[in-house]
């Protein structure tokens, strides 16, 4: 067997006013030895909820899974032992230095500290945590702080490692360094297990993904495959006139043969044609005939947010980081659980 | 055996953060020295006693105190961790549940016992006349006292999650329990509802029993009674707040 991880049919609602909210409705997943396997969704998604059922912090509700070969609600001891986990607020002791807290983790997990401490180097050196282990946590810039989390997470090597966002809130350097850090980890045998509402931090460091809204799964396949059920080229044209034009130019471009799939609205007509090179100038011509005024147009390859788009018929964009999808459903909030 | 290697782990790691916060540690000296300097020359006027009974009487209120406040203000430090993510570490590890929640307590027991002893000593030099016989054994209920409060303090923070409706419930029992124990003001002071009030509130059995103890006297019936109620009950909240710890969300 070569699946670390498998779900079916997982489930979680939490009590909520004016009864239960579903958080999770019935993920079933599988993920390889030694992939980088992403979450990827808007907040709220249940990505993080999913995590937590699959760490043994959160009590299943329905449906089953099994971790490194262990089932998570059967044998939750097993299972902890075995993997490594970096929820999205760290979690590290600010007052003990970098070094007490990869010393007294290793020990939770059974260690004694002579065994402990030759890993505690090893991690050190391979996060770039060296120079400053014996300074206190709370000194650490916010980049130094995530590594430290990620080596507590990996103090007992563990064969699996679960990142809950791993590289929220870091600046653009600091973010590309992790991601060399993680493809390091898997380079060395580690599979990585990963939520992300970053559409490239999901193309670039995934092996393979999962998009996930509203407690379900909507896609997966790795990040070239679900590109490539989006068909060609994206063109996005923002229209002069707003609303009113982007009605009527839907209604004038829909029939072209070129048109693989069109949504209009918000000013805008999006739509997926096969070849852009072709399409374009035909599109400009035929916009230009109807008397609708063009305001910008672009053209793009499909990305992951295209594919979001088409399964949920929103983006991942439109809400941000912290999308106004999400907010709008408070209930489903899962940084509150 | 695996639960007392993490009891220790986690007791370790709690008292050296305990030790680096200077602003904790000035507190916690400070508080119950303050208490005794402002409420003993009150006492003294009021109940017409020289000082040295004063704090014969007082004094072993303010130990009992002490292990009251501290252990119900736990739950804050519970709630601080939780919003960092440290509990989720924790819980994610295969260390003992038990150990999770008792290994913190018993170190913030040790600084305790450390700040009673300062009230001692202190207390001793202005009068306070101390018996070696019954301080051990006072001891010993303190701790359960501490133990049953910090247990409870810390599950209703896991459960609350908020510090908003975790400063509710504290405030809330803070009160009565203080005044209905008669550290400060002498229950025989009040009527007789409030006196038969008071013996539903563990507080004043370990209160009744601090003063016997301190006196000297080991087999008063305050101790045996003190004994019997929070025995039973530190056995009760170290189960709740276990389970509660075990499912602990977020």
């Amino acid at each position: 067997m070569d699946d670390i991880i498998t779900t079916t049919d997982l489930r979680k609602s939490f009590p909520a006013r004016g009864g239960a909210v579903a958080a999770v409705r019935g993920v079933s997943i599988s993920v390889r030895r030694g992939e980088i396997f992403g979450f990827l969704g808007p907040n709220g998604a249940g990505k993080t909820t999913t995590l937590r059922m699959l760490t043994t912090l959160l009590p299943i509700d329905a449906g089953s899974a099994t971790v490194a070969g262990y089932d998570v609600a059967r044998q939750p001891q097993q299972v902890r032992t075995r993997i490594g986990y970096v929820s999205q607020l760290g979690g590290a002791d600010e007052l003990a230095t970098g070094r007490e807290n990869l010393l007294l983790q290793g020990r939770l997990y059974g260690a004694s500290k002579q065994q402990v401490m030759p890993r505690a180097e090893t991690l050190a050196k391979l996060l770039d945590l060296a120079d400053f282990a014996d300074r206190r946590v709370i000194t650490y810039s916010g980049g130094q702080r995530r590594r430290l989390d990620i080596a507590l997470g990996l103090v007992h090597e563990p064969a699996l490692l679960f990142l809950d966002e791993p590289t929220t809130g870091l600046d653009p350097q600091s973010r590309a360094n992790l991601w060399e850090h993680i493809r390091a980890l898997r380079d060395g045998g580690t599979t990585v297990f990963l939520t992300t509402h970053y559409l490239e931090e999901a193309d670039a460091l995934c092996d393979r993904l999962m998009i996930m809204d509203h407690g379900e799964i909507v896609a997966e396949g790795t990040p070239r495959t679900l590109k490539q059920q989006v068909a060609g080229d994206a063109i996005v044209v923002s229209l002069r006139n707003g609303d009113l034009d982007a009605r009527r130019a839907g209604a004038a471009v829909r029939p072209e043969p070129y048109v693989r799939e069109l949504s209009a609205g918000d000013g805008q007509l999006r739509l997926y044609v096969d070849d852009g090179g072709t399409a374009l100038p035909r599109l400009i011509r035929l916009l230009d005939e109807s008397g609708i005024g063009i305001r910008s147009i672009s053209m793009s390859e499909p990305t992951l947010d295209d594919v979001f788009l088409r399964q949920t018929g929103r983006s991942l964009r439109d809400g941000g980081p912290d999308g106004a999808q999400a907010s709008a459903r408070p209930a489903e909030k899962e940084t509150a659980r | 055996m695996k639960t007392i290697r993490d009891t220790g782990l986690l007791f370790q790691r709690h008292l050296t953060e305990l030790v680096r916060n200077p602003v904790w540690l000035f507190v916690g000296f400070s508080t119950p020295i303050l208490y005794l300097a402002l409420f003993t020359p009150l006492l003294k006027h009021l109940a017409h006693l020289p000082s040295n009974a004063v704090l014969d009487l007082f004094l072993p209120g303010i130990l009992a105190l002490l292990a009251f406040s501290s252990g119900v203000s736990a739950g804050f430090n519970t709630i601080f961790e939780l919003k960092g993510g440290v509990i989720e570490r924790l819980r994610v590890t295969p260390a003992s549940r038990f150990a999770i929640l008792t290994g913190p307590i018993l170190a913030s027991m040790a600084m305790m016992f450390v700040f009673d002893a300062v009230v001692v000593a202190v207390g001793a030099g202005f009068g306070f006349s101390v018996h070696w016989t019954g301080l051990p054994i006072l001891a010993v209920l303190l701790g359960l006292l501490m133990v049953i409060t910090s247990a409870f303090s810390i599950a209703t923070a896991l459960v609350t999650r908020e510090i908003s409706g975790f400063a509710a419930v504290v405030n809330g029992i803070n009160l009565p329990v203080l005044l209905l124990a008669g550290v400060l003001i002498p229950m025989s002071f009040g009527p007789a509802w409030l006196r038969v009030l008071a013996h539903f509130n563990p507080l004043y059995y370990l209160v009744q029993s601090s003063r016997v103890l301190a006196g000297g006297t080991l087999t008063g019936t305050a101790v045996w009674q003190a004994a019997a109620v929070l025995v039973p009950l530190t056995a009760l909240t170290l189960a709740w707040a276990t389970s509660v710890v075990r499912k602990a969300v977020s």
